[in-house]
């Protein structure tokens, strides 16, 4: 992707994401790295017994994964992917068969040495309209990447 | 045979912030990348690492306890890594602190490529009394 220069201004909100979430989905994730033994995540007899839940949940990670996603697309990943930051908590458990949304909006700017940071509050919410997750991410934008000041 | 499990039971009030684990190696192959990036549903996510849960691995390895659920996690993107590489992780206790009665912990960890590349930074704050999501979520 080539550089795209735009401006930012604190009030813009992002291009929100939306995540169907299935076990399938939940079970790749978990044995992305080759964990393929039961937990809390793939069986429901691992999650009641160690969390005391009826089902399945998704890992916060996935949650991680899924605001990275959001922010890499709002700022190009030649500049997410160097810079980036999420730190995200999580508040609800996410299960398979929920619908989560990733929404956010741009709260502060701050010059660094090689840019400018870009702060971004993220929430996330599920078909409910429960609130599951909330947090902050940034990048910096590199002065090449915005306009002029002259 | 059975395998012996030699983990210390983790005594979370002796826990001592700032223990450093052995570090972790592995490599990463292009079907774990293909693999995370079906799961999350996305052709271009470029941290699978992410997955890989590396950060608390040796602490895992180290002690027992009860489980854990994940409260907080940050992570910070330096260089996407690249299939066919070894990397290493470094990961250490950051912090543990007790909130409303509950104890958690704080794992940062660092992975670094063969080549030097600083791929990524994780910190991770766990519950340590995972019922509790059953307590307060139910079934």
């Amino acid at each position: 992707m080539g550089r795209v220069i735009r401006n930012y201004e604190e009030g813009d909100e992002i291009t929100p994401l939306v995540k169907e979430l299935t076990q399938d989905a939940i079970n790749l994730f978990e044995g992305s790295a080759g964990n393929t033994g039961p937990s809390q995540f793939t069986d429901e007899h691992a999650a009641k017994e160690v969390l005391g839940t009826e089902g399945t949940v998704a890992s916060g990670r996935m949650s991680l994964t899924f605001a990275i996603e959001t922010l890499r697309r709002y700022f190009g990943p030649d500049v997410f992917n160097h810079t980036g930051v999420v730190d995200l908590r999580f508040l609800r458990p996410i299960r398979p068969g929920d619908t989560i949304t990733f929404t956010g909006k741009v709260t502060g700017m701050t010059k660094e040495a090689n840019g400018s940071r870009i702060v971004v509050a993220i929430e996330v919410n599920n078909q409910r309209g429960d609130t599951t997750g909330v947090g902050q991410g940034s990048a910096i934008v590199p002065n090449a990447y915005l306009p002029s000041e002259d | 045979m059975a395998e012996v499990d030699d983990r210390i039971e983790l005594d979370w009030d002796a826990l001592e912030v700032g223990e450093t684990f052995d570090k972790f190696e592995y490599l990463l192959t292009q079907e774990m990348i293909d693999t995370y990036r079906k799961g999350v549903m996305d052709s271009e996510a470029s941290f699978p690492t992410i997955a890989h849960k590396v950060d608390v691995r040796q602490y895992n390895a180290k002690y027992t306890d009860a489980g854990s659920v994940n409260a907080r996690c940050a992570f910070h993107c330096y260089n996407p890594p690249v299939a066919g590489k070894r990397l290493t992780v470094t990961a250490w206790i950051a912090d543990k602190y007790l909130r409303r009665g509950k104890n958690y912990i704080v794992t940062e960890a660092v992975s670094v490529d063969e080549d030097g590349r600083l791929i990524d930074r994780v910190i991770t704050h766990e519950l340590k009394q995972p019922s509790e999501v059953g307590k307060k979520w139910g079934g």
